[in-house]
């Protein structure tokens, strides 16, 4: 009797965590829903010599398609306001110059971590138009409040 | 003498049968409500992408 019940709840402990590495590991390598990575690195005091960051903005680089190049520093945004349509799948390709800086549009999946040295890229399709908030989630500074933009997606 | 013992051996293995049925109770509980959050954030994510 205890063995059988111990065996139960072992079975379905272990049960319940195979079924959520197995969800998640399909999401990430067979559907390519992986968090963003920072595998490319950057000298963070040539930022601006180097490309794609020598000339921030949003470029379309296919029909429907954008990437948004930006450069985070304190305390702020390059690009500070993005226009996008609506339906577009964008790519940020982002790098901080100075300290540790965060990149999170709030109600979206978009939440990075933007590192000195580090290229990040995360990429989102706005699937309903207005004005997205996008803030600093990483303390930064003493001005880390103040850091914040909008995308604003017609 | 024979009788006290053969009490005292049988009492722990009756009281050890209660305890697990509570155990698996409680361990089920925590496991729904894991499986209920990791749904729900699952889900969320989902409908944001």
């Amino acid at each position: 009797m205890q063995h059988r019940l111990e065996e139960i709840w072992m079975t379905i402990s272990v049960g319940i965590l195979v079924v959520f590495m197995i969800i998640i590991g399909y999401q990430t390598f067979a559907l390519g829903m992986g968090p963003p990575s920072h595998s490319e690195t950057i000298d963070p005091q040539k930022v601006e010599q180097i490309a794609p960051f020598d000339d921030p903005g949003v470029k379309e680089i296919a029909e429907n398609e954008y990437e948004v190049v930006m450069i985070l520093q304190s305390f702020g945004f390059n690009p500070s306001n993005i226009e996008v349509p609506v339906g577009a799948e964008v790519h940020f390709t982002m790098t901080s110059k100075d300290v540790t800086h965060g990149f999170q549009v709030p109600g979206t999946n978009i939440n990075a971590m933007v590192m000195p040295g580090h290229i990040q890229k995360i990429s989102h399709t706005f699937k309903e138009p207005g004005n997205y908030l996008v803030i600093c989630n990483e303390y930064c500074g003493i001005g880390h409040q103040a850091m914040s933009t909008t995308i604003t997606v017609k | 003498m024979e009788t006290t013992k053969t009490l005292k051996t049988e009492k722990p293995e009756k009281y050890d049968e209660k305890s697990l049925k509570g155990t698996i109770v409680s361990v089920g509980f925590v496991a729904a409500v894991i499986v209920v959050m990791w749904v729900a954030v699952f889900w969320i994510y989902m409908e944001r992408v």
